[in-house]
């Protein structure tokens, strides 16, 4: 089990939640506004700068996300194809200040931060009688699980290389659906069992529907 | 000492709380069956528990685990009555997680935050302290249970054992009266497995475990030995475990019978 979370005291964890999500939405609303080369490498630099920042665990965290060269390099080679190269760089670099941004504000915000930031987002909600901390408390369980689910993947892969030599194959797509989805029915039961998403100050709890899961 | 404030845990909602935690025998079962898509889990299960430590053995698919959880609403009953703390349990099924603990097998599955102070905090805001005040009493909490050097750790980064003792803390943060766990020594190593279970020994919860090692069982007040979804036999360890133990060689030597034939 793996965490995004990166615990620590910088200036970046010290930030309120809500200021790093601001911010965040703020050089989005620009970056895909604009059209200037400049300030999408400024704005890389600077999320670079963050990351470093943090020391070496933050440019660990940095170079645990190459994985999105992969993504860049087929968008690249897609616009080359198309011969529209500038478009491709200057979508590549405004998406990876984005990705980057917006992935260090996850590593440098506990959960309960998160979620205490983004469940006013929700609040509307309770104008038609819904909780707004169940869709807060889901989107927090995404970040939370989002690395669990890829060492589930790795795992695969490992059983399956240890038994055909080949690292990857179509064929881990249904294990992983299926782990995946027992997974979540053992999250969403563990959340039951604590009194459901919602907590217990709200009184229009239903029994969950026996799914099979267990004897 | 008091973990969360008065009037804002226990607050509004506790003058509409139905359970009795102190009732004796605190679950009843009349005929209770249960069946998920078609298929028998529980059958004709009647009895009363009350009894402090009570263990409950099976084979895989016995239906251990879904008996353990009627306990506390996570499964309801598809036949019969099921009554806890006093109360009809489908009648306080939001009720229940304020009085059963459940403390699952895999503790990477319960485990809904990544650090353990927020992992302990959850439960206090889920009973309705607000998060300042949730933070302060879990390293509190932690710190009584000589566990405060883990608060800032990701539980990514703690050790099988640690995990499920922070699991067990986080649910038992909310002062549950009873404690129910689904084998959750399996994937712990010996030394950790002790830990945890002179921990779980010296708790004044009442707890009703399921487990395969029936060493762990042995100081216990009462086992439930479920087979295919019925109680096989309910009694004190030294009437069930040795009956157990043999029903399992008997079946043992029936298959090797069979595949030398």
């Amino acid at each position: 089990m793996t965490s995004i979370y990166l615990p620590g005291n910088s200036w970046a964890h010290v930030l309120p939640a809500s200021v790093k999500l601001l911010f965040v939405a703020l050089m989005s609303l620009i970056l895909f506004q604009a059209e200037s080369l400049l300030l999408f490498i400024a704005a890389l630099l600077l999320a670079v700068a963050c990351y470093a920042s943090l020391g070496n665990p933050g440019l660990k965290r940095l170079l645990g996300l190459k994985g999105l060269l992969y993504i860049g390099a087929i968008i690249l080679a897609f616009h080359a194809w198309t011969g529209t190269m500038f478009e491709g760089v200057t979508m590549i670099l405004r998406l990876a200040a984005m990705i980057l941004l917006a992935n260090f504000v996850s590593i440098t915000t506990r959960m309960d931060d998160m979620l205490e930031a983004i469940q006013p987002m929700f609040r509307p909600l309770s104008w038609f009688g819904l909780s707004g901390r169940k869709p807060a408390l889901g989107i927090a369980l995404v970040l939370r699980f989002a690395p669990h689910m890829l060492e589930v993947y790795a795992a695969l892969q490992e059983a399956y290389r240890a038994r055909t030599g080949h690292r990857n194959s179509w064929r881990l797509i249904a294990p992983f659906a299926l782990q995946s989805l027992r997974m979540s029915d053992n999250v969403a039961e563990a959340l039951s069992a604590r009194g459901s998403a919602g907590g217990m100050a709200d009184h229009l709890q239903k029994p969950r529907k026996n799914t099979g899961n267990g004897q | 000492m008091v973990f969360w404030r008065k009037g804002v845990a226990d607050g509004a909602n506790s003058s509409a709380l139905l359970c009795d935690p102190g009732a004796r025998p605190y679950a009843t079962f009349e005929e209770v069956g249960m069946t998920i898509g078609g298929h028998q889990i529980l059958d004709n299960i009647s009895l009363s528990l009350e009894e402090h430590r009570i263990g409950v053995i099976g084979l895989n698919g016995s239906g251990k685990s879904s008996f353990v959880r009627l306990l506390n609403g996570l499964r309801s009953p598809s036949r019969g009555t099921l009554k806890l703390f006093g109360q009809i349990a489908s009648d306080v099924l939001k009720e229940l997680p304020r009085h059963v603990g459940f403390v699952f097998q895999n503790p990477d599955h319960q485990a809904i935050f990544p650090t353990v102070e927020e992992e302990i905090a959850f439960g206090l805001t889920q009973l309705g302290a607000d998060k300042r005040e949730s933070r302060d009493q879990a390293r509190r909490f932690l710190d009584t249970h000589g566990c405060l050097h883990l608060a800032g750790k990701p539980i990514a980064e703690l050790s099988e054992g640690q995990k499920q003792l922070v699991c067990i803390l986080a649910v038992l943060v909310m002062k549950p009266s009873l404690l129910v766990l689904d084998e959750p020594l399996t994937s712990l190593d010996a030394l950790a497995s002790r830990r945890i279970r002179h921990m779980l020994l010296s708790l004044p919860q009442k707890i009703v475990m399921v487990s395969h090692h029936l060493d762990h069982l042995e100081s216990f007040d009462r086992i439930l030995w479920l087979e295919d979804g019925t109680l096989r036999m309910d009694g004190t360890p030294s009437q069930v475990l040795p009956a157990y133990q043999a029903d399992i060689d008997r079946k043992f030597e029936a298959v090797q019978e069979a595949e030398a034939f």
